[in-house]
Protein backbone atom coordinates (compact mmCIF):
# COMPACT_ATOMS: atom_id res chain seq x y z
CA UNK A 1 0.00 0.00 0.00
CA UNK A 2 1.36 3.27 -0.79
CA UNK A 3 2.41 5.49 1.82
CA UNK A 4 0.38 8.63 2.38
CA UNK A 5 2.96 12.22 1.96
CA UNK A 6 2.41 15.73 1.82
CA UNK A 7 3.91 18.40 0.61
CA UNK A 8 4.29 21.74 2.69
CA UNK A 9 5.53 25.27 1.68
CA UNK A 10 7.18 28.21 2.43
CA UNK A 11 4.81 30.43 0.16
CA UNK A 12 3.91 32.68 3.12
CA UNK A 13 7.50 33.00 4.73
CA UNK A 14 8.77 33.65 0.54
CA UNK A 15 5.92 36.35 0.61
CA UNK A 16 6.89 37.73 3.57
CA UNK A 17 11.14 38.64 2.29
CA UNK A 18 9.78 39.36 -0.50
CA UNK A 19 8.94 42.56 0.38
CA UNK A 20 5.82 41.07 2.04
CA UNK A 21 3.70 40.72 -1.31
CA UNK A 22 0.68 40.35 -0.89
CA UNK A 23 -1.60 36.97 -2.06
CA UNK A 24 -3.13 38.93 -4.96
CA UNK A 25 0.07 40.40 -6.45
CA UNK A 26 1.94 36.62 -6.13
CA UNK A 27 -1.77 35.32 -8.11
CA UNK A 28 -1.25 37.72 -10.42
CA UNK A 29 2.73 37.46 -11.19
CA UNK A 30 1.61 33.73 -11.64
CA UNK A 31 -1.89 33.97 -13.79
CA UNK A 32 -3.83 31.70 -11.23
CA UNK A 33 -6.64 33.26 -8.76
CA UNK A 34 -6.21 34.43 -5.17
CA UNK A 35 -8.03 31.77 -4.09
CA UNK A 36 -5.66 29.38 -5.12
CA UNK A 37 -2.57 31.01 -3.25
CA UNK A 38 -4.83 30.82 -0.66
CA UNK A 39 -5.51 27.27 -1.11
CA UNK A 40 -1.53 26.39 -1.52
CA UNK A 41 -0.81 27.72 1.40
CA UNK A 42 -2.93 26.06 3.50
CA UNK A 43 -1.96 22.91 2.04
CA UNK A 44 -5.60 22.76 0.66
CA UNK A 45 -4.62 22.18 -3.05
CA UNK A 46 -1.25 20.65 -4.49
CA UNK A 47 -0.60 22.74 -7.62
CA UNK A 48 1.13 21.20 -10.96
CA UNK A 49 4.24 21.18 -11.50
CA UNK A 50 4.18 23.81 -13.74
CA UNK A 51 2.66 26.17 -11.60
CA UNK A 52 5.15 25.09 -8.52
CA UNK A 53 7.76 26.36 -11.17
CA UNK A 54 6.50 29.45 -11.46
CA UNK A 55 5.79 30.39 -8.23
CA UNK A 56 9.48 29.17 -7.31
CA UNK A 57 10.37 31.53 -10.61
CA UNK A 58 8.92 34.70 -8.67
CA UNK A 59 10.78 34.29 -5.62
CA UNK A 60 13.99 33.59 -7.58
CA UNK A 61 14.62 30.40 -5.90
CA UNK A 62 14.42 26.30 -6.57
CA UNK A 63 11.58 24.65 -6.33
CA UNK A 64 12.99 22.98 -3.59
CA UNK A 65 12.64 25.77 -1.33
CA UNK A 66 9.21 26.55 -1.76
CA UNK A 67 8.09 22.82 -1.56
CA UNK A 68 8.83 20.06 0.55
CA UNK A 69 7.58 16.38 0.27
CA UNK A 70 7.40 14.07 3.75
CA UNK A 71 5.91 10.78 4.34
CA UNK A 72 3.31 10.95 6.91
CA UNK A 73 3.88 9.04 9.84
CA UNK A 74 7.52 8.76 9.56
CA UNK B 1 -16.26 34.24 -0.81
CA UNK B 2 -14.25 33.94 -4.41
CA UNK B 3 -15.99 34.67 -7.83
CA UNK B 4 -15.95 30.72 -8.41
CA UNK B 5 -17.94 30.09 -5.46
CA UNK B 6 -20.12 32.95 -6.09
CA UNK B 7 -20.51 31.82 -9.58
CA UNK B 8 -21.56 28.16 -8.29
CA UNK B 9 -24.26 29.47 -6.22
CA UNK B 10 -26.03 31.32 -8.88
CA UNK B 11 -26.14 28.42 -11.00
CA UNK B 12 -27.70 26.41 -7.88
CA UNK B 13 -30.26 28.95 -7.21
CA UNK B 14 -30.81 29.37 -10.99
CA UNK B 15 -31.56 25.70 -11.02
CA UNK B 16 -33.60 25.42 -8.19
CA UNK B 17 -35.90 27.95 -9.35
CA UNK B 18 -36.16 26.51 -12.27
CA UNK B 19 -36.36 22.49 -10.64
CA UNK B 20 -39.11 24.35 -8.75
CA UNK B 21 -40.85 25.87 -11.62
CA UNK B 22 -40.79 22.50 -13.46
CA UNK B 23 -42.39 20.86 -10.64
CA UNK B 24 -45.09 23.28 -9.71
CA UNK B 25 -46.65 22.68 -13.81
CA UNK B 26 -46.03 18.55 -13.23
CA UNK B 27 -48.22 18.99 -10.19
CA UNK B 28 -50.57 20.75 -11.99
CA UNK B 29 -50.93 17.90 -14.54
CA UNK B 30 -50.46 15.21 -11.67
CA UNK B 31 -53.71 16.74 -10.23
CA UNK B 32 -55.44 16.77 -13.52
CA UNK B 33 -54.63 13.21 -14.12
CA UNK B 34 -52.22 13.42 -17.10
CA UNK B 35 -49.76 11.83 -15.44
CA UNK B 36 -51.07 8.29 -15.87
CA UNK B 37 -50.83 8.83 -19.99
CA UNK B 38 -48.60 6.69 -22.13
CA UNK B 39 -48.47 9.78 -24.28
CA UNK B 40 -45.10 11.26 -23.92
CA UNK B 41 -45.48 14.06 -26.41
CA UNK B 42 -46.94 16.93 -24.61
CA UNK B 43 -44.42 15.65 -21.40
CA UNK B 44 -41.33 15.95 -24.13
CA UNK B 45 -42.81 19.15 -25.54
CA UNK B 46 -42.71 20.91 -21.72
CA UNK B 47 -39.10 19.47 -20.83
CA UNK B 48 -38.01 21.30 -24.01
CA UNK B 49 -39.99 24.44 -22.51
CA UNK B 50 -38.60 24.05 -19.15
CA UNK B 51 -35.04 23.36 -20.75
CA UNK B 52 -34.80 26.01 -23.33
CA UNK B 53 -36.23 28.60 -20.30
CA UNK B 54 -33.02 26.53 -18.33
CA UNK B 55 -30.67 28.05 -20.71
CA UNK B 56 -31.67 31.35 -21.31
CA UNK B 57 -32.44 31.99 -17.69
CA UNK B 58 -28.83 30.84 -16.88
CA UNK B 59 -27.58 33.13 -19.66
CA UNK B 60 -29.26 35.97 -18.40
CA UNK B 61 -28.54 35.46 -14.73
CA UNK B 62 -24.71 34.96 -15.38
CA UNK B 63 -24.42 38.14 -17.50
CA UNK B 64 -26.20 39.88 -14.86
CA UNK B 65 -23.79 38.63 -12.36
CA UNK B 66 -20.90 39.35 -14.26
CA UNK B 67 -22.25 42.77 -14.60
CA UNK B 68 -22.83 43.17 -10.77
CA UNK B 69 -19.78 41.56 -9.92
CA UNK B 70 -17.39 44.07 -11.64
CA UNK B 71 -19.34 46.44 -10.49
CA UNK B 72 -18.80 45.93 -7.02
CA UNK B 73 -14.98 44.98 -7.75
CA UNK B 74 -14.66 48.55 -9.73
CA UNK B 75 -16.26 50.10 -6.21
CA UNK B 76 -14.06 48.56 -4.26
CA UNK B 77 -10.85 49.55 -5.60
CA UNK B 78 -12.09 52.91 -6.16
CA UNK B 79 -13.03 52.77 -1.86
CA UNK B 80 -9.31 51.22 -1.65
CA UNK B 81 -7.35 53.93 -4.00
CA UNK B 82 -9.32 56.57 -5.17
CA UNK B 83 -6.64 57.64 -7.92
CA UNK B 84 -6.92 54.32 -9.73
CA UNK B 85 -7.29 54.28 -13.04
CA UNK B 86 -9.71 52.15 -15.36
CA UNK B 87 -7.15 50.08 -17.04
CA UNK B 88 -6.44 49.03 -12.68
CA UNK B 89 -9.80 48.63 -12.29
CA UNK B 90 -9.68 45.85 -15.83
CA UNK B 91 -6.33 44.40 -14.39
CA UNK B 92 -7.75 43.75 -11.02
CA UNK B 93 -11.63 42.43 -12.66
CA UNK B 94 -9.45 39.96 -14.87
CA UNK B 95 -7.29 38.77 -11.69
CA UNK B 96 -10.36 38.18 -9.65
CA UNK B 97 -12.02 35.87 -13.00
CA UNK B 98 -9.57 34.35 -14.08
CA UNK B 99 -10.22 29.98 -14.83
CA UNK B 100 -6.98 28.57 -13.33
CA UNK B 101 -6.11 25.34 -13.07
CA UNK B 102 -7.70 24.41 -9.50
CA UNK B 103 -11.15 25.45 -11.07
CA UNK B 104 -10.71 23.30 -13.82
CA UNK B 105 -9.87 20.39 -11.68
CA UNK B 106 -12.72 21.07 -9.49
CA UNK B 107 -15.33 21.67 -12.05
CA UNK B 108 -14.24 17.90 -13.42
CA UNK B 109 -14.20 16.21 -10.11
CA UNK B 110 -17.91 17.66 -9.31
CA UNK B 111 -18.73 17.17 -13.33
CA UNK B 112 -17.71 13.39 -12.34
CA UNK B 113 -20.28 13.46 -9.76
CA UNK B 114 -23.02 14.68 -11.13
CA UNK B 115 -22.37 12.33 -14.18
CA UNK B 116 -22.79 9.65 -11.44
CA UNK B 117 -26.03 10.82 -10.47
CA UNK B 118 -27.46 11.59 -13.40
CA UNK B 119 -26.63 7.66 -14.10
CA UNK B 120 -28.25 6.60 -11.26
CA UNK B 121 -31.20 8.51 -12.22
CA UNK B 122 -31.01 6.83 -15.66
CA UNK B 123 -31.12 3.21 -14.05
CA UNK B 124 -33.66 4.24 -11.70
CA UNK B 125 -35.71 5.02 -14.37
CA UNK B 126 -35.32 1.98 -16.29
CA UNK B 127 -36.30 -0.37 -13.04
CA UNK B 128 -39.16 1.85 -12.99
CA UNK B 129 -40.43 1.03 -16.42
CA UNK B 130 -39.89 -2.86 -15.54
CA UNK B 131 -41.93 -2.12 -12.26
CA UNK B 132 -44.73 -1.60 -14.99
CA UNK B 133 -44.90 2.51 -13.86
CA UNK B 134 -46.42 4.85 -16.48
CA UNK B 135 -43.93 6.04 -19.18
CA UNK B 136 -44.18 9.57 -17.97
CA UNK B 137 -43.26 8.44 -14.35
CA UNK B 138 -39.99 7.35 -16.00
CA UNK B 139 -39.25 10.80 -18.27
CA UNK B 140 -39.87 12.79 -15.56
CA UNK B 141 -37.49 10.50 -13.12
CA UNK B 142 -34.80 11.17 -15.78
CA UNK B 143 -35.18 14.79 -16.58
CA UNK B 144 -35.12 15.43 -12.64
CA UNK B 145 -32.62 13.45 -12.64
CA UNK B 146 -30.24 15.54 -14.92
CA UNK B 147 -31.35 18.64 -12.66
CA UNK B 148 -30.55 17.12 -9.71
CA UNK B 149 -27.36 16.28 -11.06
CA UNK B 150 -26.69 19.64 -11.96
CA UNK B 151 -27.29 20.89 -8.43
CA UNK B 152 -25.38 18.14 -7.10
CA UNK B 153 -22.14 19.67 -9.46
CA UNK B 154 -22.51 23.28 -8.09
CA UNK B 155 -22.72 21.82 -4.72
CA UNK B 156 -19.77 19.70 -5.38
CA UNK B 157 -17.80 22.79 -6.78
CA UNK B 158 -18.88 24.41 -3.37
CA UNK B 159 -17.91 21.45 -1.21
CA UNK B 160 -14.47 21.52 -2.89
CA UNK B 161 -13.37 25.46 -3.04
CA UNK B 162 -13.84 25.33 0.97
CA UNK B 163 -12.70 21.76 1.69
CA UNK B 164 -9.72 21.76 -0.75
CA UNK B 165 -8.90 19.28 -3.47
CA UNK B 166 -5.69 17.34 -2.91
CA UNK B 167 -4.26 14.33 -4.58
CA UNK B 168 -5.66 14.62 -7.45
Amino acid sequence: MPKKYQITNNIRKLRFFANEMTQQQLAEKVGVSRQTIVAIEAAKYYPSLELAFRIADVFGVTIGEVFSYEVKGD
Amino acid sequence: MSYQEKRAIVSIVTGIFILAAYCIHVYGKYQSGVIASDDLKPWAATMLVFIGIGVIATIIIQIVFHILLSIAIAAQQKLQNANCDDKEIGVRIESEMVVDEMDRLIELKSERIGFGVAGVGFVIALVSLVLNFPLAIMINIVFASFSLASLVEGFTQLYFYKRGIRNA
